[in-house]
């Protein structure tokens, strides 16, 4: 009989505070786990950015430290070369948001990935700036109404959206790098997977690893969480479409 | 033993980086500074060290902010225009409490400006360039020697307050080349264990973060920070005092305008006018308190600057009022020759009727 209990490195007694069938609790949850399986807890250094994703450090029991807005690849490769220079092996992760990641910060994501750093990133994509209320986004679709599309995205008017896995799939210095959702329990144990391989990926010195989630925003998109999920699967992973775009792990 | 080298000040900044355990350095090349980089290159790949060309000043120093995270000594230079572009991270880090030491040969400004000399930045790096309630250690080398010491004064004082420190060099000092000897590192190492993020073995897990939706936490979190700048304030400001007692005029002046002053005092000695320098080491904390004093004998003040009058203001707000100040300026290009800085004080002299003292 396999009993449930909360991964251990989910702070005791945490409630996620997220929106009801927003998917940041179930990431946070899978990234936990993961960290557990891989017995990583007293060795992680977690980098939370700007948004919705920054409370990444309320609920995860491992050492984390807040990237100002777009920054956390920097921040992840200063403290991951910094290990290095105190010969402390050590794993460093960010949990960013797609706005954070992949707009504000594609400079410093991207140029992580370019030089190989052996950090790993979690990105959430949920097509908008979740926490200031739904705006258009770095990853807004082609006709998305947000509260700064009101008509829609425009492809002429506001310009195309970005596609951050494949992006990142790119680089040269990138040893992972996947997109993957959570609207039913089969994608769940994928994310699960895909996480893994990904952490796996820094602890075998292979470079960047990614990891895209493509997540609901019930709020914003003013859906009920079914509805959200439903979206997901029927639109936005049409769009957004899940799997691995690069993994020299069995290389 | 070591001995004396003929030394840039960007390099005798960098080879006391190392010598005062600096783990990390994230760069951007910009000129004056971009000796400082190019020197550290080397030296920290074969030594194992941290090194990144990073992308942009951005993100060089939010590397060095995860680095200090980390529990590494983490240093970043850059020059004025650029330094600008760090503001942001350099009001995490002064909430955070995390030691970065942040060196800036100084370029002209405003905007690109360009690599002429100039004491330009002296507003940014002492009132702060990022938003919110914070202030940064500012330090003021005169001398390539001094670059080296205060760039271990820099390192020890941002560990042992855990706040951001800046080291202002004029770029004229980071380019010029002086004979100097690279001590050792005179203070002691600061233990940062009971902070720093090195996962959470046989402890409870930590988190460092500015962002705090709680206005009672974040009321104390300014007002704990503010009692911290009033400890450092009280502790550390320095200042160099040459020829202040009993002068009749007090010139005050930082970085390598000073050295020049010097020149001036001197020649007015032999005059039989005294003339004295207090040139503040700390630029924050300013030395106030020393200033106020000599207020009370000196009643003439000259303050002296390659800007339009930024420092002006601190000595304004540290002398009585029943003394006077006048300012000696030029923002940009060759520094203020001798001939031009005694014409001034000649005129200031004869207006207060000083020769006949």
């Amino acid at each position: 009989m396999q009993v449930y209990s909360t991964p251990k490195s989910i702070k005791k007694d945490s409630k996620f505070t997220f929106c009801p069938g927003c998917d940041h609790g179930l990431a946070i949850k899978l990234t936990a786990e993961v960290i557990d399986e891989l017995n990583l807890r007293e060795k992680t250094l977690a980098v939370a950015s700007s948004g919705c994703s920054v409370f990444l450090y309320n609920f995860l029991d491992v050492d984390c430290i807040e990237s100002p807005h777009g920054r956390a690849a920097a921040v992840a490769t200063g403290a991951k070369r910094a290990f290095r220079a105190q010969n402390k092996d050590r794993f460093v992760f960010t949990y960013q948001g797609d706005g954070d990641f992949a707009s504000i910060g594609l400079g410093e994501s991207l140029h992580s990935a370019l030089r190989g750093e052996n950090i790993s990133i979690i990105c959430i994509n949920n097509t908008n700036y979740g926490m200031t209320g739904g705006q258009m986004g770095p990853t807004s679709t082609i006709g998305q109404i947000t509260t700064t599309s009101p008509l829609g995205r425009n492809k002429n008017y506001h310009g195309f959206p970005i596609k951050a896995a494949e992006h990142i799939a790119l680089c040269e210095g990138t040893a992972f790098s996947a997109r993957c959702t959570l609207y039913d329990i089969k994608n769940i144990i994928n994310t699960k997977k895909q996480i893994k391989r990904a952490f796996d990926c820094q602890l075998k010195g292979l470079g960047f690893s990614f990891v895209e989630i493509l997540s609901s925003c019930p709020t914003n998109w003013k859906l009920s969480p079914k509805d959200a999920h439903k979206k997901i699967e029927n639109e936005l992973s049409k769009i957004y479409p899940i799997g691995i775009f690069k993994d020299i792990s069995n290389d | 033993m070591s001995e004396k080298q003929l030394l840039k000040g960007n390099i005798a900044i960098a080879k006391a980086a190392l010598k005062a355990g600096c783990k990390c350095y994230f760069g951007y090349p910009i000129t004056p500074q971009s000796e400082i980089g190019e020197f550290l290159s080397l030296e920290m790949q074969q030594k194992n060290l941290g090194y990144v060309c990073a992308e942009s000043e951005i993100g060089a120093i939010n590397m060095a902010l995860g680095a200090v995270a980390a529990g590494a000594k983490a240093m970043v230079s850059s020059s004025s225009c650029a330094v600008s572009l760090m503001q942001e991270t350099l009001s995490y880090a002064a909430s955070d409490e995390l030691p970065i030491v942040l060196v800036n040969v100084m370029r002209a400004g405003p905007g690109q400006g360009y690599i002429y000399p100039s004491q330009g930045d002296y507003n940014q790096a002492v009132i702060g360039g990022g938003n919110g309630d914070y202030h940064t250690i500012v330090l003021s080398p005169s001398s390539v020697e001094e670059c080296a010491l205060m760039t271990y004064q820099a390192f020890y004082l941002s560990q042992k307050y855990r706040n951001p420190v800046i080291l202002l060099v004029d770029g004229f000092l980071g380019q010029m080349a002086e004979a100097v000897e690279i001590k050792e590192n005179p203070y002691p190492e600061i233990d940062n264990s009971s902070w720093c993020l090195q996962g959470a073995d046989n402890r409870p897990s930590r988190k460092i973060h500015s962002l705090e939706p709680n206005q009672d936490k974040l009321n104390q979190h300014i007002i704990n920070l503010n009692k911290k700048y009033h400890t450092i304030e009280q502790a550390e400001a320095d200042y160099e005092s040459y020829y202040c007692d009993d002068a009749d005029i007090i010139i005050t002046a930082f970085g390598s305008m000073a050295r020049i002053t010097k020149a001036i005092c001197n020649h007015y000695k032999k005059r039989g006018i005294k003339i004295g320098l207090l040139r503040p080491k700390t630029l924050w904390p300013f030395p106030y308190q020393k200033l106020r004093e000599l207020s009370k004998k000196t009643k003439i003040f000259i303050d002296i600057e390659m800007n339009s009058g930024q420092m002006l203001k601190d000595v304004k707000l540290s002398i009585r009022d029943d003394a006077s100040i006048s300012f000696i300026g030029k923002p940009v290009g060759d520094f203020l020759k001798f001939e031009e800085i005694t014409y001034a004080i000649d005129n200031i002299i004869k207006e207060s009727n000083l020769a006949s003292l």
